[in-house]
């Protein structure tokens, strides 16, 4: 840490801030502790947006006020996040480090923040592969915990320096413990289990290692919603596999029922005619080009490409595009070799006639849902064979 | 971004009057000759574009960025002004793609240039516009429902962008006025109606097009309030490419986006296959993507946002990955000023849509947790992983499209029956191998695999009977049995005395099923009529005790596995009752029916000093009890017993005993005095 002038409160929050900005990333929340005038404190908090809160101490300062006010913090913000993990009727006490934080969905339609119920209730399994690297809000250590009757936590079975709770994390140690059963199987079979954390609120556990010998059960949070992975589709339409007609995933375990597809492709899962730049259109026409040298091999490409351009000219409302392609045909069809096939003299004059009455734009010829189809012709039969 | 900002509705109104039919004066080259052509031809005269190809051309791409970015919940509603307007599409879903958007145009056509004039105005597309916007789309409809009383929550704000050729400044002023008092009327007629809603807050984007080399009529202006309920910008934009631009700067400003160009990725066709030719894609998208960047003020930024001129990228560069094993995804680095390079983003495909993440290139707050073998159940090393993985796989999702109809004809939530699921499948579900025989025995699986389900067929049954017999069967010839002797003392039960055991834990499976069905029940029968007991359980059996396995407690063998079992039980108890199933619950305690036999031996099961006498006479130890007794016992351990419980007498201890000894005087009831 550098030194920072201690008597000028905006500097030393700068460094803070490049500081947390440089080790931690710009998503972790962080807490300052400072003392001064109260006025200033307020407008700094009005400065972030009114997140933070200033504590104050009551009474005189002396060591126990001092200690009430900083109980007050550790309360507000350093308070363990304790939850029951359950897979039906395997449970098991845990800890999530850090703090789940409350999320707000909509603060016009929902404006109250959602928080993580302390129930979290496995809802069913799913590969690695399928679940794939979702996005997530946060992520979050899963401890085990002993808890005594009362529900005071004893400890969380790490060793520790107190001979005392030594002795009860050791036995808490040789008790089994689901996390411990959960996270190996996770590990082995690639999985991860799919958590319930409220209603529409789901996140995913999973084990995560950091080095060979160090692994770890971790919890990631969903975004809330019914639907926060778009290839898993609705959450609340995830079901068993016995369920099924048959196993989706196959008696061999060799498919899987996921990615699901969009019910609409994306522009780019598709042949999307897009001619704001130059080059979008003179691509499309040299396709249609190219093809046309090809005839009759190429016709079902042919009449594909000139199909895809007809459409395009037509929604656009560039007739003039379509005269233009049916002169350039027209052109094509003067400039065939002697060698080539009679049957593409006779598709490139129809096909440029086709367009030159999709160009006049009367209803009769240029329905956008009209196709324009090969000419059937003496060699058509023979050169379908070819293609 | 709210739901039901501005950005959930967007009017398109476009031109449609003779003028859009001009030439916008920008030259497109169609007629690209290729090399070793026969020399001499004259390529095709050059073409261009009509305002309206233009006009039309440029909302399409905003409606294409718009529709793959938001699938859902962005709608757009097409509407073409001349004579009079024609709304080409609704707020449906079903109507918000681009197909269904250029198949409305193509049959709109272009503009017709003899068309009078004076009948054409845009001021039809714009009140149509007004009254689009006041008619809810489903999203509205949905959320309100939803919020009951509070449904004056969801907002009704939109946007209108109108294409245009206007003549002048005033002729804009106009236009605006013109919405402005057509949004004053339609929210006094949807005030009093059900299915329209008022609109809160209308942002009208007004673009005059020309062509290129012209003069503009009209001059830009910021947005301004000109009500409560409407804000209004003029843009003057030469129409073309400029036009094009434009629509983007604006699609990105209306829906948070942000630019994204991937550099140095390798050409896959095949005439590139072996050459080291790469290529620069740009991406827009959610500007979240880039929230580190701008927080972190490390901007490689290429230009500057001050004139809103959006023209900057962030430059990432594409991570060839080297093993497959990471599927459809590639990394993406970010160069930094430093020189070192950082993988800041990812892109991943999944079934056709692509994702761009934002990695984690930060320290982690979660620095060197302990390792999970440290904590809780750390040291246990013979958990079931294997069956349970087996488990999981079993307990798979797999999304169910259709709706399915419960037998009393209400929806059935798939997720709900992967629940339950999960509760039958866990009913008795031992987590290590020392805490079972059943199910380290490959004899039993037929049947353990079955009993879970939540209906038997009558193959089913036949071979959970085949199982049982089976086991009987092996009984008769004395196999041995996967018996654990984890704790136990010396060499472990005696044969029979395993069998007994393996028969208790299967009953014990059993039985946690017995109220899935009528088939279950049937094997329970089967199991109990075939299972081995020794004469004296027989004859207790007939005076209906349901249970005998807590029973003949003398020998020293079978106590620890009493033990382990009895805390399996509970465990499993533990869950039926939070669940509150009390008919699954009464299954499984054992009732301390009045004319239940004393247990042949009062030993206690838990030899502890803190066993309350109460439990002793009690007669056969509950589950309840059972359990009380372990968690005292494990808590025992960890402390050191009061002194003065440990010589109380009857759970009374008398308090300063030693005041009275050594004084003679009287106990007072001061906490002070005994300081003395």
């Amino acid at each position: 840490m550098d030194d920072y002038d201690k008597t000028c409160l905006e500097s030393a929050l700068v460094g803070v801030c490049n500081i947390v900005q440089q080790e931690w990333g710009g998503a972790i929340p962080c807490q300052l502790q400072s003392t001064d005038s109260l006025d200033c404190l307020e407008r700094l908090i009005d400065l972030n947006n009114g997140e933070g809160q200033i504590f104050t101490i009551d009474g005189p300062l002396c060591l126990k006020n001092v200690q009430s006010m900083f109980g007050k913090l550790i309360d507000l913000a350093y308070t363990p996040f304790h939850a029951v993990l359950k897979c039906g009727h395997l449970t098991a006490d845990v800890q999530v480090f850090p703090r789940p934080e409350p999320f707000v969905v909509d603060e016009e339609i929902d404006p109250i923040p959602k928080v993580i119920n302390t129930d979290l209730e496995i809802v069913g399994f799913i590969d690695i592969a399928d679940i794939s690297s979702p996005p997530v809000l946060s992520r979050h250590l899963v401890l085990p915990i002993a808890l005594n009757k009362e529900g005071d936590e004893v400890g969380t079975g790490i060793t520790d320096d107190n001979e005392d709770e030594n002795s009860a994390n050791q036995i808490a140690g040789k008790i089994p413990n689901f996390c411990v059963l959960l996270h190996g199987s996770l590990k082995v079979e690639g999985m991860v289990a799919i958590v319930q954390l409220g209603p529409e609120w789901h996140g995913m556990l999973y084990s995560q290692a950091d080095s060979k010998k160090k692994s770890n059960l971790m919890m990631s949070l969903f975004e809330p919603g019914p639907e926060p992975l778009p290839w898993l589709g609705k959450m609340a339409q995830l079901g068993p596999i016995s369920d099924a007609k048959e196993n989706p995933y196959g008696e061999d375990d060799n498919k899987s029922p996921f990615p699901l597809q969009p019910k609409n492709k994306r522009s780019y899962a598709q042949n999307v005619t897009v001619w704001i730049k130059p080059s979008g259109l003179q691509t499309d026409v040299q396709k249609i080009l190219r093809n046309a040298r090809k005839l009759p091999e190429k016709t079902q490409t042919f009449y594909k490409e000139l199909n895809r351009l007809r459409k395009a000219a037509l929604a656009f409302g560039f007739l003039d595009l379509l005269k233009g392609v049916a002169d350039m045909l027209e052109r094509e069809c003067t400039l065939l070799p002697d060698t080539a096939h009679p049957d593409a003299a006779f598709q490139l004059t129809h096909a440029a006639q086709q367009l030159k009455l999709a160009s006049t734009g009367t209803s009769e010829y240029a329905g956008y849902d009209h196709n324009i189809t090969p000419l059937q012709t003496d060699f058509s039969g023979s050169s379908a064979e070819r293609m | 971004m709210k739901i039901f900002s501005e950005s959930h509705k967007t009017v398109f109104v476009v031109d449609h009057c003779p003028y859009m039919a001009e030439s916008c004066r920008q030259h497109v080259e169609f007629d690209m000759l290729v090399k070793n052509r026969t020399q001499g031809i004259i390529p095709l005269a050059p073409i261009s574009k009509s305002l309206w190809t233009c006009s039309v051309e440029s909302s399409m791409e905003y409606c294409r960025i718009m529709y793959d970015i938001f699938p859902f919940k962005k709608l757009v509603n097409f509407i073409v002004s001349d004579s009079g307007a024609h709304v080409l599409n609704s707020w449906t879903q079903e109507d918000q793609n681009l197909q269904e958007l250029m198949a409305a145009l193509a049959a709109v056509g272009p503009p017709n240039p003899r068309a009078d004039p004076e009948c054409c105005s845009i001021l039809h597309g714009l009140v149509a516009a007004v009254e689009t916007l006041c008619k809810i789309t489903e999203y509205q409809h949905e959320a309100r429902t939803l919020l009951m009383e509070n449904a004056e929550r969801v907002g009704n704000r939109g946007r209108i962008i109108c294409i245009t050729n206007a003549k002048s400044d005033s002729h804009v002023r106009m236009l605006e006025d013109c919405v402005q008092e057509t949004i004053h009327e339609h929210n006094k007629l949807a005030a009093n109606s059900d299915h329209l809603m008022q609109i809160q807050k209308c942002e009208l984007v007004l673009i005059h097009t020309y062509p290129v080399g012209e003069d503009s009529l009209v001059s830009d202006r910021p947005k301004k309030e000109l009500s409560p309920v409407l804000t209004s910008e003029v843009h003057s934009v030469r129409a073309g490419r400029h036009l094009a631009t434009k629509l983007n700067i604006l699609v990105q400003q209306h829906f948070d986006l942000a630019s994204t160009t991937i550099t140095n990725i390798p050409m896959k066709e095949e005439q590139h296959a072996n050459t080291s030719a790469n290529y620069d894609v740009e991406l827009l998208h959610h500007k979240d993507a880039h929230v580190d960047f701008l927080k972190s003020g490390d901007n490689h930024l290429s230009g500057s946002s001050r004139e809103g001129s959006f023209k900057e990228t962030i430059t990432l560069k594409w991570c060839t990955p080297r093993t497959n094993n990471i599927g459809r995804s590639v990394l993406l680095e970010q160069p930094r000023k430093s020189g070192s390079k950082v993988i800041s983003h990812m892109l991943s495909s999944h079934g056709g849509e692509i994702f761009l993440h934002v990695l984690s290139s930060s320290r982690s707050i979660l620095e060197d947790p302990p390792s999970i073998s440290e904590g809780c159940g750390g040291r246990v090393t013979d958990y079931r992983i294997t069956d349970f993985g087996e488990f999981m796989r079993e307990n798979r999702l797999t999304p169910f499209l259709d709706p399915r109809y419960k037998i009393d004809g209400s929806l059935e939530i798939p997720l709900e029956r992967a629940k339950d699921q999960l509760e039958k499948h866990t009913r008795y579900w031992p987590m290590i191998i020392s805490q079972t025989t059943i199910f380290n025995m490959q004899a039993v699986v037929p049947l353990a695999s079955v009993i879970v389900k939540e209906s038997l067929t009558e193959e089913d049954v036949l071979n959970c009977q085949k199982t049982i017999y089976n086991l009987v069967d092996m009984e008769r010839k004395n196999d041995p049995l996967p018996i654990s002797t984890v704790g136990t003392r010396g060499k472990g039960p005696k044969r029979d005395e395993q069998y007994r055991i393996m028969w208790n834990e299967l009953e014990t499976l059993v039985r946690a099923h017995i109220n899935n069905s009528e088939k279950h029940q049937r094997v329970l029968e089967c199991l109990m009529a075939c299972r081995s007991k020794p004469p004296e359980e027989e004859e207790r059996k007939k005076r209906g005790r349901k249970r005998e396995d807590k029973e003949d407690k003398s020998e020293k063998a079978v106590k620890d596995y009493e033990q382990e079992k009895s805390w399996q039980d509970s465990e499993r108890l533990k869950g039926i009752l939070e669940r509150g199933k009390e008919e699954l619950a009464e299954a499984e305690i054992i009732k301390d029916s009045p004319d239940s036999p004393e247990p042949p031996n009062k030993k206690p099961l838990v030899e502890t000093d803190e066993t309350p006498p109460v439990e002793k006479s009690k007669g056969p130890v509950s589950l309840l009890s059972l359990w009380s007794n372990r968690i005292n016992t494990a808590n025992s351990r960890k402390h050191q017993e009061f002194a003065g419980r440990l010589n109380s007498v009857n759970n009374r201890a008398e308090l300063y005993q030693h005041l009275k000894e050594e004084n003679g005087m009287e106990t007072t009831e001061n906490g002070k005095a005994s300081r003395q």
